[in-house]
């Protein structure tokens, strides 16, 4: 009796407790109910999901416009996927790694992220730093989906390493080809920046093709913006000054380039600027003043582009950032990453890194906000378009005009 | 210059060279502000401090700061621009935070070890810089790299000198052209405003801009024949204001070391700490005294690099400088003052004559090579001892 008793005491108090948890639940979704329209919903997973996906990027240090809006993107897409019913009626998580922009710390947060059982890793926004995560993801099987990597060799002779961006052996050619033709620029210089894989890439495909083209390079200089190097470019720009091209190609990221479109001024150099999609951040503008504007640089899609598939991305957006649209083109493309690779998954015939993988190589005209993306017969790399993009004076959110598009079969 | 061409220094140009001098010795006036603390520190402690160059980082951060205070920060007033009180402000915001953290650093980190191996105070100091520049990740700025905003600065434009002028006959013919080519612009804007598509424009639109393209490129390729062989110097009113606050400062600092009684006290603790002590100084006072003005100079240099180069600051941005003038002060005579500047200027020099010769590339890895060279002849320096030191 009295053994029972107390079981009975203890059945009371679990249904007293119970029933507390189950109004405090009660009044929480209530409340949660309410929050919906006005702030963000809250993530829908919690990192102990027996599937999880790895978000590997530059949350903090120099990328890391690039590397929030990436995360935000990626974060969008799983909760969109879990609300929707997730995989099998389970949710699927996330798990977050900050590679700092650093290639070293790449290795780290990539490892992290593998170490906590991570079936795929979407990332990272830099080339540099994709190639780190992917050869600590190619141990393990583990297929890597780059969100804004370009470097054309970054997938050769990775088989587990995709990206839904274009390659640099693309962009490049976009540009001379839009410099030479559209612009009608004969004399050219280069700017690159040594420290940087993506760069020099970058670089090397433009040049190439704007000789193709028949036009001069005028001037090949270097700079470096990291490592031993000094950002002085007093130099080097004294150098292109003196053979008055009439284009200055600027492969960098935007650090650099906003600095040295306004220094470039300063010493007298009136040529149109271009660049590749590096440039894409709105501080930009305040590093490069007046300097920037006019300027040209290739990019993945436009938030003023009317198709469904944006549209409907930025609606997304707004909804989770107080009406704020992207501020980088690096939310799409990390919400492209991610929602590819859950859409992969939900193909798996297993639900593992091997399945994973082979579905992700499977992939054949997916509908993504950057456009149409078909991964089969393409080893990683998508045949994308690619637009070139006008710099101009902010107008709310928006500071760049479209230019032109082009499709890699008006390139070849 | 056509033999000239076939060379592989081949994009030499003679005419760019005045020019890449002044660009190098602006340079290494700069490298000279931070080289400076490194040869006094080693002066009077034997100690390389590796953390100067995340003094020097912190010295940015001072200007960046003091600069958003005086409402250049984001959001700030679009209309305002800087005088050069402003300046000035900034110079000493800058000065004062790198002469706290100069302070600090060695109040706390290398006082408590001085009476240790030498090792022990050259393992902290890597260890401090360390600690500064990933510790700076978390509490300074995480928005990735800052710049200080353009228009502190009212002394952006340049004082240009013709050294050579351009040949007056084709610089005439180019000027010409410049009515034939306002004309073809006017005409091909005018076309433009209609067209629906810049880049797609209508056969009229694609024949007028034909007519400017070419009588533009006729124009540009005469006026580069006219002035292949004209040599001008552009430099920047700021940059000289800059060399000019530069040697005042060296010049107050020759003028505290040789002039003043702590300036002999230093020298004094400099050729023996131990006899210096025993005759009655006090080693602490000159020590942090010495490392106080060390890092103020670094301080300087740490401003005008961010204000007048531009460079974009986090809490890396301070290695590289760090070196490059830890390479000045060995290249001169680690220990010796005017050593450190001679140093400074010929890096600065050599590093912008490597980039005039075509090698962009390379630049830094020649100032490395000059510092073995110098070092195999003399491996004290260019104005150091012979003296033999371990380090």
């Amino acid at each position: 009796m009295k053994i029972g008793g107390s079981n009975l005491n203890l059945i009371a108090l679990g249904l007293v407790v119970s029933g507390i948890l189950v109004g405090c639940n009660g009044d929480g979704s209530k409340g949660g109910g309410t929050n919906n329209a006005t702030a963000p919903e809250a993530d829908t997973w919690t990192g102990n999901e027996a599937i999880k996906i790895g978000c590997v990027t530059s949350i903090s240090g120099d990328n890391k416009p690039w590397g929030t809006d990436q995360l935000e993107g990626c974060k969008l897409a799983l909760n969109e996927f879990n609300h929707a019913g997730g995989l099998d009626g389970k949710n699927v998580g996330m798990i977050e790694g900050d590679t700092a922009s650093k290639p070293d710390q790449a290795k780290l947060a990539a490892e992290k992220v593998l170490s906590q059982g991570v079936i795929g890793i979407v990332g990272e926004v830099s080339s540099g730093n994709t190639i780190q995560i992917a050869n600590s993801a190619k141990a393990k099987g583990v297929p890597v989906v780059a969100v804004g990597a370009t470097r054309t060799d970054l997938t050769k002779d990775s088989p587990h390493v995709f990206r839904v961006c274009y390659t640099d052996a693309f962009q490049g050619p976009v540009m001379a080809t839009f410099a030479f033709e559209k612009l009608h620029i004969k004399k050219m210089a280069i700017l690159t920046d040594n420290f940087l894989p993506y760069s020099q890439g970058l670089s090397d495909s433009f040049r190439e093709k704007f000789k193709a083209l028949g036009g001069e390079i005028v001037a090949d200089e270097k700079y470096e913006s990291g490592g031993k190097g000094l950002p002085d470019y007093q130099g080097v720009l004294t150098n292109i000054a003196k053979k008055n091209p009439e284009g200055l190609f600027l492969s960098g990221y935007f650090t650099e380039v906003g600095p040295i479109t306004k220094q470039a001024r300063a010493n007298g150099i009136k040529a149109t600027f271009l660049g590749g999609d590096g440039w894409d951040s709105d501080t930009i503008l305040t590093s490069a003043g007046d300097a920037i504007l006019g300027g040209f640089f290739c990019n993945h899609y436009n938030n003023l582009d009317t198709s469904a598939e944006v549209q409907g991305f930025l609606t997304k957006w707004k909804a989770k950032h107080n009406g704020a649209e992207p501020s980088t083109t690096m939310g799409a493309l990390g919400y492209d990453a991610m929602s590819l690779t859950l859409d992969a998954l939900k193909r798996a015939k297993t639900k593992d890194s091997k399945g994973l993988l082979d579905a992700i190589e499977d992939t054949s005209g997916y509908k993504g906000v950057s456009g149409e993306i078909t991964l089969k017969g393409n080893h990683g790399n998508p045949p994308k378009k690619a637009i070139v993009v006008e710099v101009t004076k902010k107008n709310g959110a928006n500071w760049q005009k479209f230019a032109v598009s082009y499709t890699p079969d008006q390139i070849k | 210059m056509s033999t000239l061409c076939a060379l592989p220094l081949a994009s030499v140009d003679f005419t760019t060279l005045p020019q890449q001098l002044v660009n190098g010795f602006l340079l290494g006036a700069i490298y000279a502000l931070v080289a400076l603390g490194y040869t006094m520190v080693y002066g009077v402690l034997k100690l390389i401090n590796f953390a100067h160059g995340e003094v020097f980082m912190l010295g940015s951060y001072g200007a960046l700061f003091t600069s958003w205070m005086l409402g250049f920060g984001p959001g700030g007033n679009e209309a305002l621009t800087g005088s050069w009180l402003t300046l000035v402000i900034m110079l000493f915001g800058s000065m004062l935070v790198s002469g706290t953290a100069g302070f600090l650093i060695e109040r706390f980190a290398y006082r408590p070890i001085r009476n240790h191996p030498r090792i022990a105070s050259l393992i902290t100091a890597i260890g401090l810089s360390l600690l500064l520049q990933y510790g700076g990740q978390i509490f300074l700025l995480q928005g990735g790299k800052q710049a200080i905003n353009s228009k502190v600065n009212p002394f952006a434009d340049d004082l240009t000198f013709n050294l050579v002028k351009p040949d007056p006959k084709l610089a005439a013919e180019a000027a010409t052209y410049q009515k034939r080519v306002d004309d073809a612009q006017v005409a091909k804007d005018k076309q433009f405003e209609h067209e629906s598509d810049r880049f797609n424009p209508s056969a009229f639109g694609v024949s007028l801009e034909k007519t400017l393209n070419e009588l533009k490129e006729s124009q540009s390729d005469i006026s580069n024949k006219a002035n292949r062989t004209a040599v001008t110097l552009k430099i920047p009113k700021g940059k000289l204001i800059m060399l000019t606050a530069i040697l005042g400062l060296m010049f107050s600092l020759w003028y505290l070391v040789m002039k003043t009684r702590m300036g002999r006290a230093m020298r004094a603790v400099s050729v023996d700490f131990n006899a210096a002590s025993l005759m009655g100084i006090n080693l602490n006072t000159v020590i942090t005294f010495t490392f106080i003005l060390g890092s103020t100079l670094a301080g300087a240099g740490a401003m005008m690099y961010s204000t007048f180069q531009a460079a974009p600051i986090d809490s890396f941005s301070g290695a590289a400088p760090g070196v490059k003038a830890f390479v000045a002060a060995v290249l001169g005579g680690i220990g010796n003052i005017p050593g450190a500047v001679l140093g400074a200027l010929v890096m600065g020099i050599a590093e912008n004559l490597v980039t005039w010769s075509g090698y962009s590339s390379y630049r830094d890895a020649i100032a490395f090579v000059i510092l073995i060279g110098v070092l195999m002849f003399r491996p004290g320096g260019i104005l150091g001892s012979n003296k033999v030191e371990k380090v």
